[in-house]
């Protein structure tokens, strides 16, 4: 099974998608500069840090190309569990930052287990559906025990940190998986209507009262502008007031003067949009839309099961993030508290965002051709 | 290992990585479609939104017009005063810097629980009203804020042009003083078209209330730059158009007294008694030159500046300082009142010469004249001369008390003034009717007996006699009396104009009024007149006094250093002069101040004294300033004024 190694390493640098880690540093090179903008208001050069942070992780990712993807294979399991004992480790030991234990302080490193278990659901899905291989008719009820407990766990260890966002995104990123690799209708009903009792559930017995308000301000947010609505609503403000042509880049009032809450984090997309305007808020979203598309066209045109399952969850959790980002940013989702890849600043989110562009990477490197 | 692209297996795989191709192409759709409803659909409406979070309107008051007297004399004008402020929705950790601000301005322990308290208990957008802390920092305190202005988030010192009563109590009851709007005060406003914020000063009392719509100017407004934190940011203030940032507060016009200040001045040092009134009056204009009320008030204390213990002190003064008591009080008139008897008497053909024993008896009473001992015969000269009680008994029992009703009513009397300074007593005129319709038992005859001397129901003002004795003065023409001689703008030109308003004449033969005014001389300028001993060498005036009871009639009588102080005379003087071609009208109420020859002729005598030698001054000297046209104040030096606000 293991044909990536037949591939020389100048084989490996010729045929890397560098369409693809172009366009990616490009946005990156963006999302510095939006963050640049975004630091004059804070007084505080986190630019400078999150330049130098993506480069090391570009290249590093850079560098790790001639190794086969398939050591990812054998390292699945050992992360997720890894991953499931950090999460744990923060239950019961992490630093509490905003109300939320989502950090967990090892010497110098700050790690947010959150972020990995993302990473660590695609390994191991991408893992199992290699495993089993296509199954005619697709999954059933009973077949998917596996996929679920390997999502359910960390899903369900960030939910209780509480980390809502996180938890729906690995949600999400596993459910985009689960579907690629097929379920049966009957299935997908039963799982419908889990899902929805579940909701029920986790709104009466698993949500904080600020999430509640947050999902309730998000229906109505103006009924509550200066509480839990404050934040969509200036930021609408930031994304509409930059029209078409926006405000110029360190410009934006919202922005500049303190009214765009979180602004290097979560709300990037509204600087962006605040002082590029609508022309460039459709540049950007160019950008993520190639980046998607050339994933996706690597993961159809993937060695194997395990890559092509790789370059979709890479691809799933950049789309994700990104859709459910400028969602709420722009009210269309509530705010939960996800970043926007390559945009936002933070090493763990970086990391994760560079891991699955350097997933993608290596996974294009190694394609069929034919 | 399974390959894919290797079998129809790998299609299904290829397909669903398609179908998830397309649903990340829809999302992104999705948002692209959101993106531009907010931005372009929406854009000019956020753009509004956006400005409207960082422009921040603080309104520029506009300087009320001042207060000058008839010669351009300043007597009220503004000054600016630095009055802090604190937004709770702006200040972050609020107690903290109400902690930072109380120790920089000293406040006590009271005031910081009561900032506390209000701070705590602002809730949605109350948090964002700004909360006044201190009115009328000193200069240290202001630049021990503005040094610290980084550490105090959400404070704001505002600089409100304050009403600065230059002269401080003088002419206060007709200048009247101002206070924060009251709701029902704004509802009236909005109905006459002025617009009034809460928390506005408007006047209260006299000219300032008077004359409002006049003296209030129209505000302008500044737009400034702020963050969410509300703090200014000035180098931005850019991002708002030039033409937009400022727009000028229009000053108030000024309004131009017939009070001489001088005059007045004179009148409140040499008139030191407990209570009482004066008012100087032109015999021939109907303005008024000086009108004092005792005791009086500090306007600049009762303009925001008053606290609780001292607003209470003087509503429970017995001797009520806020009263106006030239025409919002009123008094028997007593003998003062007999030039009105002479003339009703005259003009019903009693003209004689009364034998004078002491009294008059009327059925089995008998009414006493205030010498015991009699004038003997008594013409009606010598009647005013000596204020014969006698004489006036026996006509009034002649002409009845509607004559005098008649006669007094002609004269203004029962009937406000029209100085149109507010509220204004009417005083009483008694007649049969009113006898009829208010007394048990109706009209008696004695009654007349009463009123002839001003006693009994009868009831004037002093601003009433004094329009009383200018009539006389000046042949019989009743004026509407008036303190104000006309409105300007502040560059100077004449707005409006209150020229003299004559209300009607009294109607009554020349001989009757030249017999009454040589009694009135005699009063003064003939030897047994009763203010002979008070008379100004040199000049020829006249004049009337008057002592009007407080007790009843008939009680024995004492003297007034022995009555307490509530139950004694009320002293009256009426004068005016020269007797050769009379100017001016004095009339002075010694409240509870004993006789009118005593205790009022004195004063009214050193006031018409003062108001010649002024006269010769202005003569003597260079012109008047109101001789040489309109009064331009000069420019003011207001060093930290400009641009009316200072934020943060």
């Amino acid at each position: 099974m293991n044909l990536g190694s037949s591939i020389s390493a100048r084989t490996v640098w010729r045929r890397a998608p560098w369409g693809l880690l172009v366009v990616a540093l490009l946005l990156s090179g963006v999302g510095i500069l939006n963050l640049a903008s975004a630091s004059q208001a804070a007084h505080a050069p986190v630019w400078l840090s999150q330049l130098v942070w993506l480069g090391i992780a570009f290249g590093v990712a850079l560098l790790l190309l001639p190794m086969d993807y398939e050591r990812l294979y054998q390292l699945a399991w050992p992360f997720w569990i890894l991953v499931v004992l950090l999460l744990l480790a923060v239950e019961f030991r992490g630093d509490v930052a905003m109300g939320a234990q989502r950090w967990l302080v090892l010497g110098p490193v700050r790690l947010q287990p959150s972020e990995l278990a993302k990473l660590s659901v695609i390994l191991v899905l991408a893992r199992l559906f290699e495993e089993d291989g296509e199954k005619p008719g697709g999954y059933g009820l009973f077949d998917l025990w596996k996929p679920l407990l390997v999502v359910g766990i960390p899903a369900g260890l960030t939910l209780i940190q509480p980390d809502l966002g996180t938890a729906m995104l690995i949600l999400a990123v596993a459910g985009t998986l689960i579907l690629v690799a097929k379920v049966r209708t009957s299935a997908l009903a039963v799982l419908g209507a889990g899902g929805v009792a579940a909701g029920v559930f986790g709104w009466l017995f698993v949500l904080r009262e600020y999430q509640k308000r947050r999902v309730l301000a998000f229906l109505d947010p103006e009924a509550d502008i200066l509480g839990s609505g404050y934040h969509a609503n200036q930021s609408m403000i930031a994304v509409g007031s930059g029209q078409w042509a926006g405000k110029g880049w360190g410009q934006g009032t919202q922005t500049q003067l303190s009214f765009l809450p979180e602004q290097h984090t979560d709300f990037v997309f509204s600087v962006f949009a605040e002082e590029w305007g609508f022309r460039g808020s459709v540049l950007l979203l160019a950008g993520f839309a190639t980046i998607c598309f050339l994933g996706l066209k690597i993961a159809t045109q993937a060695r194997d099961r395990h890559g092509a399952f790789l370059a979709v969850g890479a691809v799933a959790l950049i789309f994700w993030h990104a859709l459910v980002n400028i969602g709420m940013v722009t009210g269309l989702l509530p705010v939960v508290g996800v970043t926007l890849p390559f945009m936002s600043y933070g090493r763990s989110s970086g990391l994760t965002t560079v891991l699955a562009v350097g997933i993608l990477a290596n996974v294009g490197a190694r394609r069929r051709t034919h | 290992m399974k390959l894919p692209g290797s079998g129809r297996e790998d299609l299904g795989l290829r397909r669903r990585i398609m179908v998830f191709g397309v649903a990340v192409g829809l999302g992104l759709f999705v948002l692209l479609g959101r993106i531009w409803y907010l931005q372009i659909q929406k854009g000019e409406e956020f753009s509004a939104k956006s400005s409207g979070n960082f422009i921040k309107e603080l309104r520029v008051p506009a300087d009320r017009g001042m207060i000058l007297d008839r010669r351009g004399v300043r007597l009220v004008d503004n000054r600016p005063s630095w009055d802090v402020y604190v937004t709770p929705a702006f200040c972050g950790d609020c107690e903290e810097v109400l902690g930072r601000l109380a120790a920089y301005l000293d406040l006590d322990a009271e005031e910081r629980t009561r900032l506390d308290e209000s701070v705590r208990k602002a809730r949605g957008l109350q948090r964002f009203q700004p909360l006044l802390v201190r009115l009328d920092l000193s200069r240290d305190q202001l630049d021990v804020i503005e040094a610290n202005r980084d550490s105090l988030p959400g404070v704001d010192v505002i600089s409100a042009p304050h009403r600065d009563y230059l002269y401080g109590s003088l002419a206060a009851h007709m200048i009247g003083y101002l206070g924060e709007v009251s709701p029902e005060e704004m509802e009236k406003a909005r109905e006459r078209g002025l617009q009034f914020v809460l928390g506005d000063y408007v006047g209260k009392t006299g000219v300032e209330r008077r004359f409002e719509s006049y003296l209030r100017g129209r505000d302008g407004m500044q737009r400034v730059v702020t963050d969410a934190r509300g703090q200014r940011i000035p180098q931005l203030e850019g991002l708002i158009p030039k033409g937009e940032r400022f727009i000028p507060s229009v000053p108030g016009n000024n309004v131009v007294l017939s009070i001489d200040a001088r005059l007045q001045e004179a009148v409140e040092e040499i008139f030191d008694v407990p209570a009482g009134a004066v008012v100087v009056m032109e015999v021939n204009t109907g303005y008024v030159l000086a009108i004092v009320s005792k005791p009086g008030f500090d306007p600049n204390r009762m303009t925001g500046r008053i606290s609780r213990e001292e607003l209470r002190a003087i509503s429970e003064d017995p001797l009520r300082p806020m009263l106006f008591r030239p025409l919002q009080s009123h008094y028997h008139p007593g003998s003062v009142f007999k030039v009105i008897a002479s003339l009703a008497a005259f003009e019903h053909g009693f003209a004689g010469e009364v034998h004078c024993g002491g009294g008059y008896t009327l059925g089995r009473r008998r009414w006493r004249c205030h010498k015991e001992s009699g004038h003997g015969w008594v013409t009606p000269e010598e009647a005013l001369q000596v204020s014969c009680d006698t004489w006036y008994y026996a006509a009034a029992d002649k002409i009845g008390i509607d004559a005098l009703a008649d006669m007094s009513r002609r004269f203004g009397l029962g009937a406000t003034t029209g100085l149109d300074l507010g509220w204004e007593v009417p005083g009483i005129v008694p007649s049969v009717e009113y006898y009829e319709k208010n007394v048990r038992g109706g009209y008696m005859r004695g009654f007349a007996l009463n009123s002839v001397i001003g006693q009994g129901d009868s009831n004037v003002t002093p601003l009433q006699m004094a329009v009383v004795y200018s009539a006389i003065a000046n042949g019989g023409t009743i004026y509407r009396p008036q303190v104000v001689r006309r409105i300007e703008r502040p560059e100077g030109y004449v707005v409006q104009e209150f020229l003299p308003e004559a209300k009607r004449t009294i109607d009554v033969p020349r001989a009757h009024l030249d017999r009454v005014r040589k009694g009135l001389e005699m009063v003064v300028e003939v030897p047994g007149g009763t203010a002979y001993a008070y008379r100004i060498p040199g000049r020829r005036t006249a004049g009337k006094t008057g002592t009007a009871q407080v007790v009843r009639i008939g009680t024995i009588r004492q003297k007034a250093e022995e009555m307490e102080f509530f139950t004694r005379d009320h002293a009256w003087f009426a004068a005016y002069g020269p007797v050769e071609e009379p100017e001016v009208a004095v009339v002075v109420l010694n409240e509870h101040g004993g006789s009118g020859s005593r205790n009022a002729a004195p004063y009214a005598m050193k006031i018409l004294e003062r108001y010649f030698q002024i006269l010769e001054q202005d003569r003597a000297g260079p012109p008047s300033p109101e001789k040489a046209g309109p009064v331009t104040p000069p420019a003011r030096t207001r060093p930290w004024s400009e641009g009316g606000a200072l934020g943060g």
